[in-house]
């Protein structure tokens, strides 16, 4: 076996993670405070509908889900391919300035544009997340290429000098025009629109694809730059190429989520608890269940707060962190 | 005698102002061990790092194949020549099976499958490194020894006729060392591999290196057999310690002991100075076998 199994019982685990994650969009779209019987649920799925069961799932629930499962598991991608890159089980999707320069972005929308500007604000943190990563990768090159020390500090660099940007925004702002951007910054799903969901697929379903293409080239980036060399890999280009996914990837999420914690991180850890390190198996098992335990976890939110709303990246953490201490620890600590 | 697989000619470099290398000529032939010897820092890791392209030279030429390594592709070169570094463990739980694969890379590429000629060469690495057992274990769970033997396995299965391995039996018991010899001559002997062997350990040297470079301070102090190189002078002005060479009575092969309390001084120094106090060489060549202990 060299495609990097675990080993015992890893043959069962995707067809394990497929059923998860289609049952946690199940029990999403299940639940809420409108019931919505199964057998309707059904016939709305396939012929659509007009009543108020049909219209909640169709353009409430199911979106939401959907919106979880996509953000989720490109959160948990993006977290596989900087951890590859960084060649740190510690990176995360935001560790590089994608978060600070999406909160810069989405401040600027509540500051700077009119009330109704909401429908602007995942574009301009988009565009905040993707100056800062340029901002980080250009920064961190040099003429023998693009080393991980340097990309970690640069990214802290431009993570402290963006943090300053956004307590200087706060701090003058006039008030009653920052909390809703705060609030976004704080990770939810609730943008969940049918359009929105449109509008982010093509971006994950590019990303991950890409990632998946270079899933042999991270293999040999765990080796570290000199020996991925000598092995006969470009490992510029690769790196750069990943760098560039990555950050699209956790840019794109980023502008219609906020910054939802912890997926990114710990996902990756159990996933590969799962399947092993071979990033051809990795990325599809992360994505899977990095999608599962964000549907989850948005379902616990609303079942715990169903008028006000708890942030799904609360429950994230507060859900996730003993179940994958479960994980890491069933297995001796090895990830 | 063939043409070398890989030669080089006057080859530098520097790192700033420091010169690491100086006007280096090395031959390496196809089907012959040659060991790369030198104190700390003079220049046996940057010289491989240079020949296999990650560093850039400084001067000089390096031929490989007899077409210098710039002209190649990055995994047609390392279908010619693989490199055991010294590189950082892998902290990610990827089994040693996985591992040794990844030596495949250069015949796959980033998109390619895994053929079966892939899992042969894959399979026969691992067996013959007496990793078979161990190829389900998780990198991080093995000890360093057993990382190393991994490490030789992956640039095994790569298949390469050129390998240059940077000390890699730094951490290995004396049996593993013993058939990590056997192993490179064998694979010489077969597969008619050109190997450069940077090591420390002047005896297993001595017993399989067919042809010997001494690195000193960037340059060659000498090179040639192991009887040529071997002498208490050379080894003095490289190392700056004192040794007694004589011919191992079971082998035949030149045998090297460091001679006990012959570095001067009360505080011993870290890097051998330039007019160190040696005995004088005929003292050093012969020992008597009883006395040496005391």
């Amino acid at each position: 076996m060299t495609g990097g199994a675990a080993g015992r019982g890893s043959r069962a685990v995707f067809p394990a993670l497929v059923a998860a994650f289609l049952g946690a969009l199940a029990l999403s779209a299940a639940t809420g405070p409108v019931a919505i019987p199964l057998r309707k649920a059904v016939d709305a799925l396939l012929h659509g509908g007009d009543d108020t069961p049909a219209r909640v799932l169709l353009s409430l629930r199911l979106p939401r889900a959907l919106l979880g499962a996509l953000v989720g598991g490109a959160l948990a991608s993006s977290g596989v391919a900087f951890q590859a890159l960084l060649r740190n089980p510690l990176a995360d999707p935001y560790i590089l300035g994608v978060s600070g320069g999406a909160a810069v972005g989405a401040l600027t929308v509540a500051l700077f544009l009119s009330a109704d500007a909401s429908a602007a604000l995942p574009f301009f943190a988009f565009v905040g997340a993707a100056l800062s990563a340029l901002a980080v990768f250009l920064l961190a090159r040099r003429k023998s290429g693009v080393s991980p020390e340097r990309l970690i500090l640069m990214g802290v660099v431009v993570g402290a000098f963006l943090n300053a940007v956004i307590m200087l925004m706060v701090t003058l702002s006039p008030p009653g025009k920052i909390p809703g951007a705060l609030y976004w910054l704080m990770g939810d799903l609730g943008l969940g629109t049918p359009r929105r969901v449109a509008a982010l697929f093509p971006y994950v379903a590019l990303g991950v694809a890409v990632l998946l293409l270079l899933s042999r080239g991270l293999d040999l980036l765990l080796l570290g730059d000199q020996a991925a060399f000598q092995t006969g890999l470009s490992v510029e280009r690769v790196k750069t190429a990943t760098y560039l996914t990555a950050s699209l990837l956790a840019g794109s999420v980023v502008a219609v989520s906020g910054l939802i914690g912890f997926v990114g991180l710990i996902v990756p850890h159990g996933a590969r608890v799962l399947v092993g390190s071979g990033h051809r198996r990795l990325l599809p098992a992360a994505f899977l269940l990095g999608g599962a335990f964000l549907v989850l976890s948005d379902t616990i939110a609303r079942a715990a707060s169903p008028a006000g709303e708890l942030p799904v990246g609360a429950v994230t953490a507060l859900a996730g962190a003993p179940f994958f201490l479960y994980l890491l620890r069933r297995n001796g600590g090895r990830s | 005698m063939t043409a070398p697989l890989l030669s080089a000619r006057r080859l530098s470099f520097r790192y700033g102002e420091r010169e690491v290398l100086r006007e280096v000529d090395l031959d390496l032939h196809p089907g012959r061990v040659t060991i790369l010897l030198g104190p700390n820092g003079s220049g046996k890791s940057t010289l491989i790092r240079v020949l296999s392209g990650v560093l850039p030279s400084g001067g000089g030429e390096v031929l490989l194949a007899g077409r210098p390594p710039g002209s190649y592709g990055r995994r047609e070169m390392a279908r010619l020549l693989s490199v055991v570094g010294q590189d950082p463990p892998v902290d990610f739980p990827m089994t040693v099976a996985a591992y040794v694969a990844l030596g495949r890379f250069p015949h796959q590429g980033l998109f390619g499958g895994t053929s079966a000629a892939d899992r042969e060469e894959v399979e026969r690495a691992l067996v013959v490194t007496g990793l078979d057992l161990l190829r389900d274990r998780a990198l991080p769970e093995i000890s360093a020894g057993e990382r190393q033997r991994a490490t030789v396995a992956r640039a095994i299965a790569q298949g390469a006729r050129v390998m240059l391995l940077d000390e890699p039996t730094a951490f290995l018991d004396i049996r593993h060392r013993v058939a990590f010899y056997e192993i490179v001559t064998r694979l010489a002997g077969t597969r008619g591999v050109a190997a450069l062997v940077a090591s420390h350990d002047l005896t297993l040297c001595a017993e399989y290196g067919e042809r010997i470079v001494l690195l000193s301070e960037g340059a060659v102090a000498s090179q040639g057999r192991p009887e040529e190189v071997l002498t208490p002078s050379s080894i003095r002005a490289a190392y700056g310690v004192a040794v007694a060479c004589d011919r191992n009575p079971a082998t035949g092969a030149v045998r090297v002991t460091p001679l006990r309390g012959t570095l001067a001084g009360d505080n011993l120094p870290l890097h051998p100075p330039k007019d160190q106090e040696c005995p004088p060489e005929g003292e050093s060549v012969r020992v008597d076998e009883g006395k040496e202990k005391r």
